[in-house]
């Protein structure tokens, strides 16, 4: 490999890369559907005792600019095509990090009417929090372990379905 | 007045139309009415000023008696008349009250979607709570109802953003959510503006509508106490404890007053977190972020008092049927005290910050203000309606549980606008700070549960306890079995959706956020995507570029 081959280069690309994902996380928030527990704690490590953004983790509005798609609450029959969307908005490579029981289960709500299930009935997820809601400790743990997953370059284990296809054009 | 006369006015009043009168309880009286003196009953209601509409509940009474019924709620102190109104199930027909009213509306709308009221003048293709691809003719809370009926009707689509209608000479609608902060659901808006000035609102609710009412009468007494926790995480507590008042008033079983006193605790600590939580919440939304932070950051040793007490910083399970499952001993009890010493200190230092602050100012005083009068139409509840001047305020027109023994006062002010709602919200938590100390200095002895039978007597019950956003009224029916037949739960935010709606039509697009967090809706998450629609041109906005486009609005 010469020094400019176009491989090494690649190389180089992808370890800067990798290196600024890991050090500055953008993440957006979805609701689909949650008792407002989770999201408090969400929010709640963003502020001064837990302090997420020390690690480079930002919350961010637009899912046009994130990373990290971080979904809490059942998905309900209205939010779920939301959500979809959403996922679908987000730039290449993205990740989704589902927060507390009921995303992950359905938990207290499963079997409602209007519950459709877990998150990831929906879109692939990477990591997984449970909890009810899931203590601000554990959702920094679950988005270290994310950052560890990132670092190792480990390959994301769910098969990515072809979600595109299931909106109505 | 006392509660015997306030129900014999009640009584006076509604004569001509009384068909028959019920008095399920000491404090309650339903009257039943027929259909077509339904208005001429509430309007005598209305014109005498007596009480105000608290809730519409929808029961279904079975498919071999073919009829639907429907209770209309009036309370007026800790007195609970109902109006009851019978219709057949192949004619479902109510006249609507809405235009007396105001606060009907979204009670009414609830009824067509969840029992499949005909209510008159009611447009059902536009819905608020059940999926846009929900079929017609199916209603959820109707005891025949199967999932499977429910099947998504093909060809339809969730979600959409009308296109006609919407784009003409200067009026453009802006579409906002559904990821906002909501009461328990993420809410959807548009707000049609001129130019600058919103002249109309729109909502739709529904995305985090989960069904919860359906699936409590398919679980057992106990089990429903965990998912009614789950209605809002933000006041679980306040949840949970409506519906074991409730179902201990049925059960005719009374919680040990040690149970009480700890349920009021763990209550006033509650709304410490939550007013902390909104104070920081309204900051953000007015560009404040320092204060967020700072609230947040204080909001964690109450957080961290929650925790040693019952074990959990959100959804804490500190009730259990028949009373608490949490001991607050001494050693907790000097916690608490600490804790209580630091808040103080911070909550009269935000009340300054929040009267004083210049910047903080400018976005709260004057606006959205809303008269007495106003919020007695609209149906306010909670601090935004004390900020009003208006005196509703369950913990002491009906005192419950503990509250006879350890009161709180009531703090009001009369201005009505946002500054009036920040401060009777922080004012609010010095009073529950010196509450939760008296029962600290004098906690009853004894134990803190009484046996619960498994099964509960039939019967039907109001629970009416004040939650940190206003009253909260839980209506329960047991058959006699191990689950409850009917459980209808009316939350403060949904009352108090109107006011904004209302507010916002006249108003500055900049000021919608501060209109909105005003109110207090349970926050739901941070920020969500919102779509501007122009002219000529789409344009996506953030709720964040609405935020800050309000903040650089007052830059100005
Ligand atoms: S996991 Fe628990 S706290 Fe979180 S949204 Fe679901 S019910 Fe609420």
């Amino acid at each position: 490999m010469t020094a400019n081959s176009p491989q090494l280069w690649q190389q180089v690309i992808d370890k800067v890369r990798t290196w600024a994902r890991l050090n500055s996380i953008w993440a957006v928030h979805f609701n689909s559907g949650s008792c407002n527990g989770c999201d408090i704690e969400i929010l709640a490590t963003l502020t001064p005792r837990y302090d997420v953004e020390r690690l480079g983790v930002k919350l961010y509005g637009s899912p046009r600019h994130a990373d990290v798609l971080i979904v809490t609450g059942p998905v309900t029959r209205q939010a779920r095509e939301r959500l979809i969307r959403t996922y679908e908005q987000m730039p290449e490579p993205k990740f989704v990090v589902s927060v507390g029981s009921c995303s992950i289960s359905g938990g207290v709500f499963d079997g409602c009417y209007n519950v459709g299930g877990s998150v990831d009935e929906v879109i692939p997820v990477d990591v997984y929090i449970p909890g009810c809601p899931p203590r601000p400790e554990a959702i920094i743990d679950g988005i270290i372990q994310l950052l560890k997953d990132l670092q190792g370059g480990k390959p994301r284990s769910a098969v990515r379905p072809n979600v595109a296809a299931e909106l109505p054009s | 007045m006392n509660i015997e006369q306030t129900l014999q006015t009640a009584e006076k009043i509604l004569a001509p139309w009384n068909k028959d009168t019920l008095r399920p309880e000491s404090n309650r009286m339903d009257m039943v009415v027929q259909t077509d003196e339904l208005r001429a009953a509430t309007n005598a209601l209305h014109d005498a000023h007596w009480g105000y509409l608290s809730a519409i509940t929808g029961l279904d009474l079975g498919v071999e008696s073919g009829q639907l019924e429907a209770l209309y709620h009036f309370c007026s102190g800790p007195v609970v008349v109902s109006l009851r109104v019978r219709v057949p199930r192949e004619n479902t027909y109510l006249p609507s009250i809405a235009d007396i009213l105001p606060p009907a509306t979204f009670f009414e709308r609830e009824l067509s979607e969840t029992l499949g009221f005909k209510i008159e003048g009611l447009d059902e293709s536009d819905r608020l709570f059940i999926p846009d691809d929900w079929p017609s003719d199916v209603y959820p809370l109707r005891s025949d109802f199967a999932v499977e009926q429910a099947a998504p009707v093909s060809g339809s689509r969730i979600d959409e953003i009308p296109e006609q209608g919407m784009l003409t000479g200067n009026t453009f609608v802006i579409p906002i959510g559904p990821q906002h902060p909501a009461l328990k659901e993420p809410g959807h808006f548009q707000f049609t503006v001129d130019g600058e000035i919103v002249t109309g609102a729109k909502m739709r609710l529904g995305y985090a509508h989960r069904g919860i009412e359906k699936a409590a009468e398919s679980r057992s007494w106990y089990q429903n106490l965990y998912l009614f926790e789950r209605v809002c995480g933000i006041c679980s507590h306040t949840h949970a404890m409506a519906y074991c008042m409730g179902v201990e008033k049925l059960a005719q079983v009374e919680a040990p007053p040690r149970a009480h006193a700890i349920r009021e605790l763990v209550a006033g600590l509650e709304r410490i977190h939550s007013h902390l939580l909104w104070l920081g919440v309204a900051a953000h939304e007015a560009g404040f972020d320092t204060l967020f932070m700072y609230s947040w950051r204080d909001r964690e040793t109450v957080m961290n008092l929650l925790e040693q007490v019952t074990g959990n910083r959100v959804n804490y399970s500190a009730n259990v049927l028949g009373g608490v499952k949490c001991e607050v001993g001494p050693e907790q009890a000097a916690k608490i005290k600490e804790g209580l010493d630091y808040l103080e200190t911070r909550i009269r230092h935000y009340l300054e910050v929040v009267t004083t602050d210049a910047m903080f100012l400018n976005r709260t005083r004057g606006i959205g203000t809303i008269t007495a009068a106003e919020a007695e139409k609209f149906g306010l509840l909670g601090p935004t309606a004390r900020a009003s001047g208006l005196m509703r305020d369950i913990r002491i027109e009906a005192p419950y549980g503990a509250y006879v023994r350890y009161p709180v006062s009531l703090v009001t002010r009369t201005n009505g606008d946002l500054e009036a709602r920040c401060e009777v919200r922080l004012e609010e938590l010095l009073v529950s700070c010196f509450a939760i100390r008296a029962i600290l200095d004098n906690m009853p002895e004894g134990p803190l549960t009484a046996r619960m039978p498994r099964k509960i007597p039939a019967g039907e019950t109001i629970a009416r306890v004040e939650a940190p956003r206003g009253e909260l009224l839980y209506f329960i029916k047991s058959n006699g079995g191990e689950t409850p037949a009917r459980i209808h739960v009316r939350t403060p935010s949904l009352c108090n959706w109107v006011s904004v709606l209302e507010k916002a039509v006249g108003r500055q697009l900049a000021d919608v956020p501060m209109l909105i967090a005003g109110m207090d809706p349970c926050f739901s998450c941070n920020d969500r995507v919102v779509t501007v629609l122009r002219t000529d041109k789409k344009e996506a906005w953030s709720w964040k570029q609405l935020r800050e486009y309000g903040i650089e609005y007052y830059r100005r």
